[in-house]
This record gives C-alpha cells, sequence and structure tokens, in this order.
C-alpha cells in the first residue's frame, strides 16, 4: 500500500493505492494519527482490496476528526469496497462521494 | 460436498505474515473454477477474516500454535474450513456491529462480513471452527 498526501486549498486529501489489510493498516493509521489537517479526504479509488481492520482504521479516523471538530470524507470507491461499508452499515457514518471533488466540496 | 471434490489442506502458523501468503496460495488453488473478481474477494476476505480470528482470539499469535484451513470445491460451491486449537467462543455472544454504538467500535466487524459474503457460515458447538460455504450459482464468469 502506498499513501500520497495533497493539498487543496485549505483540504488535505490522502491517495491511498493498494490493500488496505491487517498488514498495511497500522500504517495507514500512523500516518492519520500524525496529520493535523481539520478537512481531510481519504481517495480510495485505487484501493483494490480492505479488510475489517482497515474499515476499523477509517473508523478510528472518522472519530478523530469529529472529536477535533474537523471533517473527513472517503471517495472513489469501488462498488465491491462501497458493499462492505454497506454491509456494515459504515454507509451511514462516513460522508461518501463518487469523486474526489464532491468530496473536496461537501468536507469544506 | 460430492466424492468428485478437489481438497487442500493448510497447517498455518499463527504470525500475520502468513495470512497474505496463504490466502494467495488458497485463490491460486480456486484458479481452475474461473470465479469472477467479485466471488474471489468475499472468499479471500472471508478466509482473511476466519484466519486472523483463529491466531489472534484462538492463539493470541502464538506463532508455534497452528491453525489448519481445509479448502474443497466441487462443481456447486466452495467450501472453507478454518479451525485454530484455541477454546472456543460462542458467536451469539458477539456483538452485532451494525447496530447502535457497536457502528463505532475498532473492532467486530470480521464475522459479521463473514456471515453477510458467504452463504452458509457453521461454527462447530465449541466454537473453535468455522465452515464458510460460497455457492457457486451465478459465480462464474
Amino acid at each position: 500500500m502506498q499513501v500520497k498526501a495533497i493539498q487543496i486549498e485549505e483540504v488535505t486529501i490522502f491517495l491511498v493505492d493498494g490493500e488496505i489489510n491487517i498488514s498495511t493498516s497500522p500504517d495507514l493509521r500512523k500516518l492519520f494519527e500524525k496529520q493535523a489537517a481539520k478537512k481531510v479526504v481519504v481517495n480510495l479509488e485505487k484501493v483494490i482490496y480492505i479488510d475489517s481492520s482497515g474499515l476499523a482504521t477509517l473508523v478510528e479516523m472518522l472519530k478523530k476528526m469529529k472529536s477535533q471538530g474537523g471533517s473527513l470524507g472517503l471517495s472513489g470507491m469501488s462498488e465491491k469496497v462501497k458493499s462492505l461499508f454497506e454491509i456494515t452499515k459504515l454507509d451511514k457514518l462516513f460522508s461518501i462521494s463518487q469523486s474526489q471533488d464532491e468530496a473536496v466540496t461537501r468536507v469544506k | 460436498m460430492k466424492e468428485n471434490s478437489t481438497k487442500k489442506e493448510f497447517l498455518v502458523p499463527s504470525d500475520l505474515s502468513e495470512v497474505q501468503r496463504v490466502s494467495s496460495e488458497a485463490l491460486s488453488f480456486l484458479k481452475p473454477l474461473g470465479l469472477r473478481q467479485a466471488v474471489l474477494f468475499d472468499i479471500r476476505l472471508c478466509l482473511d477474516e476466519a484466519l486472523i480470528n483463529a491466531m489472534k482470539y484462538g492463539h493470541q499469535f502464538k506463532r508455534e500454535l497452528t491453525v489448519r484451513l481445509s479448502i474443497e470445491y466441487d462443481q456447486n460451491e466452495v467450501r472453507v474450513l478454518v479451525e485454530d486449537q484455541g477454546e472456543g467462543f460462542d458467536p451469539k455472544k458477539i456483538k452485532n456491529c451494525t447496530e447502535g454504538e457497536n457502528v463505532l467500535r475498532g473492532h467486530g466487524r470480521g464475522l459479521h462480513l463473514i456471515h453477510q459474503l458467504m452463504d452458509e457460515v457453521k461454527h462447530n458447538p465449541k466454537g473453535n471452527a468455522v465452515l464458510m460455504v460460497k455457492s457457486l450459482k451465478e459465480s462464474l464468469l
């Protein structure tokens, strides 16, 4: 898994590429813990696999952002990844957008 | 499972670094079936979740304790059995991760995913083995 961070105005975007699994999610968690932006989008367009540890990592990130008065959006997930959010009802918890641009607008 | 099924067994040390290696081998074993990517995704996810649960809760990641994985298929279904050497657990006592504040919890989604993505899931009475069945109707290319 590789993660690249870019900035669009006041929004930090994490572009995640690869698998978010039990082996890679600790790295993502560390990255999220270090970041201090108030408005964040995680672009999952290139995420080909995510397991329960990956979902838990995103939930932790959301809780952290909310407790700090920030906002977090997810974008670009495949139909398969999105179905896991629906099965676990996490689609009700997260702001999920089809495109990165839409997600950026929603977290502003 | 009919007599003409194809079967493979693995003994997996309780080490997270083994999960990817074993699930990759298991998926290669299923290649002759020509399954759709979405079906392979479901099988892999359930296999990974069950292996991780066995290593974590059954064996507390003691590498010397092995998880038994058996994967078997015929033209109708894929059957995956994951068994650990632990005390077992009562699946009825696991909180539903989709209800109330449980949605926000940091764990507890693995078993729910298994039950949702597989067509049949059975736990043995001791609670240290789970059998997961994926029907192959509508699962082929």
